[in-house]
């Protein structure tokens, strides 16, 4: 197939013949290269876990070496993803939290948003009378970090979710305790000769998925609110138009904000701007790739470069003085690529070396001064830049951007008759949900996947949604499509239904939210969470869905599971490695409706999947409409007893 | 039943009880027989605002309800309910211009129904320049003659014009609130069809002031929305035409602000159970500043009593 068939990026289509001009390999010729995946691996049951296999289910061999069927193969490797994501999003949540135990009013870590951190400290019955507000900051880091391993109870931020929520993860025996125990409990019991019972596979995978969700990631988008401030909205722009001529390009790739926002102060330190100008340059020009550039456009507006598929495309431009990465979706691939041109590839986290990258390390200690020392060998590097190689494709697109849950109420606040209402409330969004003016809201998050088009599902399932008066809020690549194709702007309105389109008016929104990085999911689950209990109702009762068209790694995963575990119906547009046991497909898209209120639904084709989530909140609104006419009865008749 | 269903509902009895009246008067009177309004130059103004057409006869009237019926679409969403709500208020005018066209006295005092153009040419000034800062539409009933009063005098000292339609005529002139053009307050009629002349009075101010098209739909609801201050208060248990009368009512701009327990829209559909404060809900949903600052004194004192004249006995 035609490599420009593989993804609907017009900038991609441009790099990838320059790609092939400059004799680089990309992820699209890697893709090729495959021509057929291994059917035992697609399907979930082939087994590697011990040094009897490999096994792998056949007709012939329908059980491993040690007895184990199709079932408990699939569930184990199922198991395994959702444990493999829930540690990357922890770690990741770990190492803000410490981050917050160093922070210190003249250090490089300060607190920003203080109100959201005494409301946090309440939470956790930590004292906030009377006390320095560092005190308290290095106290809540100390609670979330035993959130990690505490020996007793469960997980503090559960009881945030609505009561009958919390009252099914009890009865199921799914909340989770401690992170770092549920993965390893998971590694544990996907040891050979542990559990050989797929329901107890996806059982315990829900708990570890919810570790996730309502643990490691949201104190990491807790936390770095606290320290990095809560989002606001701005304006900013996205996709490889923004590398500029004459400037000094640095790309930030990877997911921790704690070196994202030092690359961001050093970048402005008018030592290094000086020095980029001796250079040469006009100035430096920073701009984001993956989770930490959603990070950074969501607090400071820094532009987006592209999304996970365009991390080589970006280095091909030749216009890329420094690619600096931390942890996650970052392809090894890069220290090749970056080879063919002047581009310096730094590595910087001790947790995700790669050969051939150079390797600058960064330590919150001394977090300022490694920023300095990167960016400053960034700068150095503009000199060696060749002119000859240089091809900045000219798309990009406006965006409006930082939508957090608070500056979510902010908006809505707009709307509020104060002779009706108080201010700061998820009201105005449940009154358009329950009046039927917004058909439902969904999540439309997740990762670029070779195995599809590139953005292709993204774009055409989000213009579906507002078609059809559906409010789309997104994170992570998704997130990034629907900014480089113009769906965060204002006037996207114009793409959607005569309902959305009137609420955006009204509340001043694009018709697609930006909530942020994949962490920031648990903004997701905090809006929703919010209006059910506004409402008097679960997570499951609401019009809601979350959608990952273009999925591909073990977070999304995770993003997943927990999603459904909180009642969220989720489809997916990528088949996970499950299809090898009919079992595993008949509880994750089927019995999980019954245990925990909502399931998984797969379809490759987007605009069929798009009509499906269509159809199914259609479907749902008649269960959320009569729950909504009962409470206003219930209202009614005990205004007219009193 | 969800709000929708509520409109669409509305929207199909409106229709039904159109084509039931039509169908009588044509039998009656023959499909040649004339239909209009007194004094105006606008056909029936809404429909022909709408569609550019003239209705000049009972037999054209069905095809006005043709284009009634192609506004109806059941499918759940905001665009068909505000179309649903806009036939409703096409079926309305049908309707009265069915009784305007067969009946030799259609409204008597108090009732004002149809409006005439000089009136609207004399209200156009003060509503351009900000005179008369907004147009209340009272409907239904409230719970006793004193809450009607109260809040059709807070407006009428407020200098909105304020028309009244339903069981609320009779509970103002109980509570002894003066009407009359001068006066900025005007009873329209007891059924909830005679909401129509009201629009009609929005419709007939866009072609007028606004050089509408007539048959520009899309720029009509943008004139309404953007330059008619306009609102409706919706008293008392509400049936599914008026309901979908008042989807109409948003599909013109106009919010509707009710007494009921109803799904509330932001902005647009409005439940204020607090009848102290249903005005100043009101103005604020439809961002309407008073520009006169409120004189205290024992009367209510604004341009609405310019044309009082006050009578000896008082
Ligand atoms: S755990 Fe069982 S199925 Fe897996 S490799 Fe070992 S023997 Fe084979
Ligand atoms: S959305 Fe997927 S590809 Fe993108 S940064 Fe997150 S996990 Fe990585």
């Amino acid at each position: 197939m035609d490599k420009k068939m593989m993804t609907i990026d017009l900038n991609s289509h441009v790099l990838l013949d320059k790609a092939e001009k400059d004799g680089v390999e990309t992820m699209y010729d890697r893709k090729q290269g495959f021509k057929s995946q291994c059917g035992f691996g697609l399907q979930g049951n082939c087994c590697r876990i011990c040094g009897m296999g490999p096994c792998r289910i056949t007709p012939k061999t329908p059980r491993g070496i040690c007895g184990a069927d199709e079932h408990v193969i699939v569930g184990r490797n199922f198991a395994r993803m959702v444990a493999g994501g829930t540690a990357a999003h922890s770690d990741h949540a770990r190492d803000i939290a410490h981050t917050m135990a160093l922070s210190s009013r003249d250090g490089n870590y300060k607190i920003r948003d203080e109100e959201k951190l005494i409301i946090l400290a309440k939470e956790w019955d930590v004292e906030t009378e009377g006390r320095d507000i560092y005190d308290i900051a290095h106290e809540v880091a100390d609670v979330a970090l035993m959130e990690f391993g505490k020996p007793h109870g469960v997980a503090r931020f559960l009881k945030n979710a609505p009561e009958p929520r919390q009252k099914i993860w009890k009865d199921l025996g799914i909340e989770p305790r401690a992170i770092d125990r549920e993965i390893a409990t998971i590694m544990h019991s996907t040891h050979i000769g542990c559990t050989g019972d797929i329901d107890s596979l996806i059982h315990m995978s829900l708990r570890t998925a919810l570790a996730d969700g309502w643990v490691g990631s949201m104190i990491g988008t807790r936390f770095s609110d606290i320290l990095f401030g809560t989002p606001t909205v701005r304006e900013t722009e996205a996709n490889l138009g923004v590398l500029e001529d004459n400037k000094v390009n640095i790309i930030l790739h990877g997911h921790e904000p704690s070196l994202s926002e030092m690359i961001v102060l050093a970048s402005e330190d008018p030592e290094l701007v000086a020095l980029a100008k001796e250079m040469g340059a006009d100035g430096i020009n920073l701009a984001g790739m993956c989770c930490t550039g959603n990070e950074v456009t969501m607090r400071h507006g820094v532009k987006t470069a592209g999304d996970f598929h365009q991390q080589e495309l970006a280095i091909v431009t030749g216009a890329v003085e420094a690619m600096i990465v931390d942890v996650q979706c970052i392809f090894p691939a890069l220290a090749k690529v970056a080879d063919c041109y002047h581009t310096k590839f730094i590595t910087t986290s001790p947790k995700a070396k790669i050969a051939g990258s150079t390797y600058m390390e960064f330590s919150e200690e001394t977090a300022y001064a490694d920023g300095y020392k990167i960016v400053k060998e960034a700068v150095l590097n503009f000199k060696n830049r060749d002119k000859e190689k240089v091809l900045i494709p000219e798309l990009k697109s406006k965006a409006t951007v930082g939508y957090s849950a608070d500056a979510i109420l902010g908006q809505l606040d707009r709307v509020v008759n104060s002779h009706i209402d108080p201010a700061g409330t998820l009201k105005p969004l449940a009154d358009c949900l329950k009046s039927g003016v917004l058909r439902g809201a969904v999540g439309v998050v997740g990762c670029n996947n070779a195995k599809g088009v590139s953005n292709l599902a993204h774009v055409t399932i989000m213009k579906e949604l507002i078609k059809n008066d559906i409010l789309v809020v997104t994170t992570g690549c998704g997130a990034s499509a629907a900014a480089k194709f113009g769906l965060m702007t204002k006037e996207a309105r114009k793409l959607a239904g005569k309902g959305l389109a009137t609420v955006c008016d009204l509340v001043d929104i694009p018709p697609v939210l930006h909530l942020g990085s994949c962490v920031d999911c648990s903004r997701i689950l905090d809006v929703v969470g919010g209006t059910a209990k506004l409402l008097d109702m679960d997570m499951s009762d609401l019009p809601v869905a979350g959608v990952a068209p273009e999925w591909m790694s073990e977070k999304a995963v995770a993003i997943g599971s927990y999603v459904v575990a909180s009642g969220i119906d989720t489809y997916l547009g990528v088949m996970p490695p499950v299809t090898g046991s009919s079992r595993a497909v008949e509880i994750l898209c089927g019995e999980l409706q019954d245990m925990v209120g909502a399931k998984f639904t797969v379809n490759e084709n987007p605009q069929e999947l798009a009509q499906i989530i269509i159809q199914d909140i259609e479907k749902k609104r008649v269960h959320f409409e009569n729950l909504v006419e009962e409470r206003m009865n219930e209202k009614v008749e005990a205004g007219a007893e009193a | 039943m969800n709000l929708y269903n509520i409109i669409f509902t509305g929207s199909e009895q409106a229709l039904a009880a159109a084509k039931g009246m039509l169908a009588e008067a044509i039998e009656k009177n023959g499909r040649d027989h004339k239909v209009a309004f007194p004094d105006t130059a606008y056909s029936l103004p809404c429909i022909y605002a709408a569609t550019g057409q003239k209705m000049n006869t009972l037999g054209d009237l069905e095809g006005a309800l043709t284009v009634v019926e192609s506004l109806i679409n059941r499918t759940h969403l905001l665009e068909h309910a505000l179309n649903s709500g806009l036939a409703t208020a096409l079926a309305a005018e049908v309707i009265e211009a069915i009784k305007y066209a067969t009946m030799e006295e259609p409204y008597q005092a108090p009732c004002a129904g149809h409006v005439s153009d000089p009136i609207i040419r004399s209200l156009g000034v003060p509503l351009v320049t900000g005179d008369i800062p907004g147009v209340a539409v009272v409907l239904g009933e409230c719970p006793d003659a004193e809450t009607a009063a109260k809040v059709i005098k807070d407006y009428q000292s407020k200098g909105l014009l304020t028309f009244l339609v339903g069981k609320v005529i009779d509970q103002a002139i109980e509570a002894g609130v003066k009407m009359s053009v001068e006066l900025r307050v005007i009873p329209l009629g007891y059924d909830v069809t005679s909401v129509i002349h009201v629009v009609s009075v929005a419709i007939r101010a866009a072609l007028i002031f606004g050089g509408l098209t007539p048959g520009d739909l899309s720029g009509l609801l943008e004139y309404t929305s953007k330059r008619v201050p306009a609102f409706v208060n919706a008293f008392g248990p509400l049936s599914e035409l008026v309901v979908s009368a008042g989807a109409g009512a948003i599909a013109l701009g106009f919010p509707v602000i009710t007494d009921q327990t109803v799904l509330e829209v932001p902005m647009n559909l409005l439940t204020q159970k607090d009848y102290d404060k249903v005005v100043a809900t009101s103005l604020e949903a439809r961002n309407i500043k008073i520009k006169i600052t409120e004189i205290p004194i024992p009367v209510a004192f604004a341009a609405a009593f310019e044309g009082e004249r006050i009578r000896k006995a008082d």
